[in-house]
């Protein structure tokens, strides 16, 4: 039942993702062109690439929604709906995350395409960029919660949220979060102006929607995650949790979509150079003072 | 003796077997590079699960087992620094081709 | 046959599977990647010996690792791609003989030795979690701190070897 309810609430996430997306991009507001896109993708032919790899080309789209599904099991929309609570919920989130890396190089490689395999491999480069920031942010979150379920994350945010306790945590996590979801300005596997397309150039038809689908639910799953690390989750007064939980989402979701829209595409090794030598000591600095607060403040 | 324990200890072994042979047939230095993982992993296995069947209670077979991912990555960083100053002087990193370091 | 059993023997076998294909694909990415699941498999294994905490960080700490593998591979390899089909081993009979005794010695060990009463019940994963941290932090600290000083050790010596030397310009 949990089960459904997610990929439920998924589906609608990433169909609010897409809207949203249209209207960052373009400036209009249609509620039904995801839903038409997606049926003409579906109704074309899925060109197959000369000399491909098969077994990538085909796993690649799938991996990556299922990756983006596998890390949304562990988050908690409301205090009852969370499908695995595991005792590692935290990590885990981050162990599926990284399988969008392995999806993206098999999807690089596959279909035997130049731009599309400078998308994977650039990517690669991303993630050494971007993976240390993920991970100590979240240790930092942990360590206020002293626990690693996801559940206890947001019940350890009751009285201050942790984008109030943390405020350097939640920015360097948000900005690694969009860097994971391939979003301006990280959007360097893709690449719409330079690579046309990247990853994404050899794909068309039914993978082609696998692809985006797997983009979208990738997206709202990291919304899901800032708002459960940083903003308190389910809580907030008056409306029942869903609702919160769903406003908070909606609220990240819009702000991880227009922030990036106006900055130029940052090259790889400015970003390597900015996240290792800026990101990376910051990070370190906010273990050290969420470290001295949580022995300090009276819990 | 339990089945679970045999069979987790046979894939080890097997893990092991098979590293084995790539760390000594294959002639390329990334490729015996991961001939080492993977007997770093059948030992890895093997660790874990002496843990959980013989002495689940005792927290230090788990960290044992984080000592050998530090191995893990070790191993790949000092591997790689190893090929690239390789392939930077010889342009290649084939093990044949490495004659003079027979003495 | 009990479920742990099914489980550990089924990813046990994709593990081996895996580890195999690594060494008999020409494809350089497919190999890199073989290993990758190989070791997926393994914190799959991990998460059917109730080691949660294990699996997880071994199913995530293998992703990155394999994946920066691969990229070696394609710089350092004549056909990554594999569509050459060139022959890339030696002592094939020695090294093929060396594996498969290692691996029949080490099953031998594993039958005849008498390991004692096996344990039953395993604590579950949050109180592992939080041993596994007390144990981190306590008894074994000095262990874990030497790990981290390697590493860093491991990170200069990489560095220095692999930069490149300085060419004076006269």
């Amino acid at each position: 039942m949990t089960t459904v309810l997610l990929l439920v609430s998924l589906a609608l996430g990433a169909w609010m993702v897409a809207v949203i997306e249209e209207w960052t991009t373009s400036g209009r507001f249609r509620l039904a062109a995801p839903l038409f896109a997606g049926i003409a993708l579906l109704g074309r032919e899925s060109i197959l690439a000369r000399k491909p790899d098969r077994l990538f080309f085909e796993v690649a789209p799938v991996l990556l929604l299922l990756s983006a599904v596998l890390a949304a099991a562990v988050i908690p929309l409301t205090p009852n709906l969370v499908v695995a609570n595991l005792a590692t919920g935290a990590l885990f989130v981050n162990a599926a995350l990284v399988y969008v890396l392995v999806a993206l190089l098999m999807a690089g490689w596959g279909p035997d395409g130049a731009y599309a395999m400078v998308g994977g491999w650039r990517f690669l480069g991303q993630l050494i960029g971007y993976a240390m920031l993920v991970v100590m942010p979240i240790t930092a979150v942990v360590m206020r919660a002293e626990s690693l379920f996801t559940t206890d994350i947001v019940m350890s945010q009751a009285e201050v949220w942790n984008i109030i306790y943390q405020p350097l945590g939640f920015v360097l996590f948000f900005i690694a979060a969009m860097a994971l979801a391939f979003l301006p300005p990280f959007d360097l596997p893709i690449a719409k102006g330079e690579l046309a397309g990247g990853v994404e150039a050899e794909y068309s038809g039914v993978r082609l929607a696998v692809f985006r689908l797997g983009r979208l639910a990738l997206i709202i799953t990291l919304a899901a995650a800032t708002v459960v690390f940083y903003l308190g989750g389910w809580q907030g007064p008056i409306l029942p949790p869903w609702a919160w939980s769903a406003l908070k989402i909606f609220g990240v979701t819009i702000i991880m979509l227009l922030s990036g829209r106006m900055m130029p595409r940052i090259r790889e090794a400015h970003m390597l150079a900015w996240f290792w030598k800026l990101g990376i000591p910051l990070a370190l600095l906010n273990i050290f003072i969420v470290g001295v607060l949580v022995l300090v403040l009276p819990s | 003796m339990s089945i679970e324990l045999l069979l987790a200890l046979t894939t080890g072994a097997a893990l092991f077997g098979v590293g084995i042979y790539g760390a000594l047939s294959q002639t390329n230095l990334v490729m015996i590079m991961m001939g080492v993982e993977l007997i770093l992993a059948g030992a890895m296995v093997n660790l874990v699960a002496f843990w959980r069947f013989l002495h689940p209670y005792t927290p230090a077979g788990q960290m044992f087992v984080l000592i050998v991912m530090t191995v893990m990555a070790i191993e790949m960083a000092v591997g790689f620094g190893v090929a690239i100053a390789r392939f930077r002087a010889k342009g290649s990193v084939e093990m044949e081709e490495a004659v003079e370091l027979k003495g | 046959m009990t479920a742990q059993m099914f489980f550990i023997g089924f990813f046990g076998l994709a593990a081996v599977w895996f580890g195999i294909v690594v060494f008999r694909t020409f494809s350089m990415v497919r190999s890199a990647l073989a290993l990758l699941f190989s070791q997926t498999a393994l914190g799959a294994m991990f998460l059917s010996m109730q080691a949660e905490f294990l699996g997880v960080l071994q199913i995530m700490m293998m992703a990155t690792e394999m994946s920066i593998m691969a990229i070696f591979m394609v710089m350092f390899m004549m056909d990554p791609g594999g569509l050459g089909t060139m022959e890339m081993t030696h002592q094939k009979r020695l090294s093929l003989w060396a594996g498969f005794v290692s691996f029949v010695g080490a099953v031998l060990v594993a039958i005849f030795v008498d390991w004692g009463p096996i344990a039953a019940t395993a604590p579950d994963a949050a109180q592992q979690t939080v041993d596994l941290g007390l144990e981190l932090l306590g008894r074994s600290m000095l262990i874990f701190e030497t790990a981290g000083i390697t590493i860093l050790t491991a990170m200069i010596a990489a560095t220095a070897v692999a930069i490149q030397p300085i060419k004076r310009s006269s």
